[in-house]
């Protein structure tokens, strides 16, 4: 009787191939008739097979690591020539103590923390940056646009686009009719009032009517058009000084009201004449204050309902003394109007006259409104208010 | 990671590493280690962690190739990733810690890499159970059968180191081993099954 040792020799033999012919034909016959001896063979097989592959298993984690360790080593070699590339000159080359790579567990974990999230920290901080940078400039623009206007404080320029749709509207109709229809006018995109200052050619308007204009148009009652340049601006008292530059310009003529240098009283009864809309319109009421928003005594504080459209246009007493431009209004109070005074507008036109030589500013002085009724008064006055059309 | 070193396609790789070439197999872990690493590292784990995953991983890969039952549907960098991510989502598992998504940079693609995985890990509890039993065996078997299996050594080295007078003698001692070793191995083997 074999031990089992014995079939395994047997065994070995027969998978090395070392088994002489008869022997082999002899155990396969047998393997063939006895199960017992087949689970047997089964059974050292599974156990050879199992410890050669767990062998191999072993040596591919010993090349592994040797790989993995070969890595760590490029690494740390390459961590350490960065971080140490100059040797401490206090050490001779043989003695200096190997400084080992010294990283606390705090800078370990902010440095696996900065690893992992690197991608994440970046895209966060360049989504602040912008935020930040479109904030800012977009203060600054709207900034830009609001200028002069602050809280509460509306000018009164009149944005053209939007009554552009009734117009239309009725230029259709006009060609319903059958009337030649007139060629469609580029209306500019903002308005306001103008009046002149010289007989020359020179007009006053406010300046934030002609803030960032390309070009401007001063159009009059009798629908004259004029190409004017603003020659001065105030942004402070929202001034703005204009001159027309047309060939065809012959002059206002005689202006008929004057410039008041001095300041008026409390309760006077004015009256301004504007272009809110495509007529001239009148309006009237008292002086209520001598000062205008926020204290600023640069303004009167007028009780005129005004407009968009109205900005620019000249306030003028009982005796047709010119004494303000209308500039803006509160919006959170009942009809409380502001207009720049007149004395502000003088001091700047002889400033200007005292600078430029050449250039006089030849300003009216009889004043022919003065005893006559207010709708005398205003049909001398109408030929001198003009719209001026901003172009951007 | 080049260093004049061959670069190979995936099917020279395959090629290669069936072959036993380990300056293939270096290259191909070096070549994806930082994938995984990234991967781990992004997903809560260590450094330690993403080398112990990614050598399971590659070694899953390579018993695959040299048994020869490798059949790629994909890129070796797919199948290395989506073998590890396998490995590092039960390693979390087992953690506890774990209670969200895993945070993927790579497309998972079904790529095989499950089915070659519980193979692999059935295999890892027979090399446990194995490991065990050469524990319990006890000397001088335990040397000699490491020797012979594990180390590749030839039966004359045994004889010498073991001081046995020949070689038949030294067989004789292994297959006395084995059969103790059939013992232990089958009786936990079959524990464990049951």
């Amino acid at each position: 009787m074999k031990t089992e040792a014995d079939y395994y020799a047997l065994f070995d033999a027969y998978r090395s191939g070392e088994l002489a012919a008869p022997q082999r034909t002899d155990l396969e016959r047998r393997l063939a008739a006895d199960p017992d001896l087949a689970r047997r063979l089964s059974d050292y097989e599974t156990l050879t097979g199992t410890l050669t592959a767990y062998g191999q298993r072993l040596a591919l984690r010993r090349k592994l690591n040797a790989i993995q360790a070969d890595m760590d080593a490029e690494q740390a070699v390459r961590l350490s020539t960065e971080e140490r590339p100059v040797p401490n000159p206090f050490f001779s080359a043989g003695e200096a103590p190997r400084p080992a790579l010294r990283i606390s567990r705090t800078e370990e974990k902010l440095r696996q923390f900065w690893g992992s999230h690197r991608a994440t920290m970046m895209v966060a901080a360049s989504v602040a940056v912008m935020a930040v940078f479109a904030t800012l400039l977009g203060m600054e623009w709207w900034k830009a646009r609001q200028q002069p206007s602050v809280y509460g404080y509306a000018t009164l320029r009149r944005e053209v686009d939007r009554i552009k749709r009734t117009q239309r509207v009725m230029n259709k109709a006009i060609n319903q009719i059958g009337t030649p229809a007139t060629p469609a006018v580029n209306q500019g995109k903002f308005s306001g009032t103008g009046f002149a200052l010289t007989a020359d050619g020179y007009l006053v308007t406010s300046y934030h009517v002609i803030q960032g204009a390309d070009s401007l148009l001063i159009e009059s009652r009798d629908r004259q058009r004029f190409r004017a340049e603003p020659v001065f601006t105030d942004v402070a008292h929202d001034l703005a000084i204009l001159h027309i530059k047309d060939k065809s310009f012959k002059g206002f003529g005689r202006l008929p009201y004057s410039f008041k240098r001095g300041q008026s009283e409390l309760g006077e009864r004015v009256y301004t004449l504007g272009y809110p809309r495509e007529d001239l319109v009148f309006n009237d009421g008292s002086l209520s204050a001598r000062s205008g928003f926020e204290g600023d005594t640069g303004f009167y504080q007028i009780s005129i309902p005004v407009n968009p459209g109205n900005s620019g246009g000249p306030l003028l007493d009982d005796r047709g003394n010119l004494i303000g431009i209308i500039s803006g209004r509160q919006m959170d109070v009942q009809s409380a109007a502001f207009a720049t005074k007149s004395s502000y507008l003088m001091r700047l036109v002889d400033s200007l006259s005292a600078a430029r030589t050449g250039q006089a500013y030849n300003l009216p002085r009889a004043n022919q409104l003065a005893g006559t009724s207010r709708p005398q008064q205003i049909r001398k006055l109408r030929d001198y208010v003009f719209v001026v059309k901003v172009y951007e | 990671m080049g260093k004049g070193q061959p670069s190979y396609t995936d099917e020279e790789f395959v090629a290669a590493i069936r072959r036993g070439d380990d300056r293939a197999l270096a290259q191909l872990y070096r070549l994806h280690f930082p994938m995984i690493s990234h991967y781990v590292l992004q997903n809560s784990g260590t450094d330690d962690e993403a080398k112990d995953v990614y050598q399971e991983g590659v070694m899953v890969f390579y018993e695959k190739v040299r048994d020869g039952s490798l059949e790629l549907s994909c890129q070796i960098k797919t199948y290395l990733y989506a073998v590890c991510r396998r490995l590092w989502l039960k390693r979390l598992t087992e953690k506890t810690r774990f209670g969200g998504r895993l945070d993927d940079h790579e497309p998972y693609l079904e790529t095989g890499a499950e089915a070659d995985l519980e193979l692999a890990e059935e295999r890892d509890r027979r090399f446990a159970t194995m490991a065990e039993a050469l524990e319990r065996i006890g000397e001088p078997c335990r040397s000699l059968l490491e020797g012979f299996y594990l180390l590749d050594k030839s039966m004359q080295q045994l004889t010498a180191e073991f001081g046995y007078t020949n070689a038949d003698n030294a067989k004789n001692q292994k297959y006395k081993c084995l059969v103790r070793l059939k013992k232990l191995f089958f009786n936990q083997y079959q524990e464990f099954e049951t």
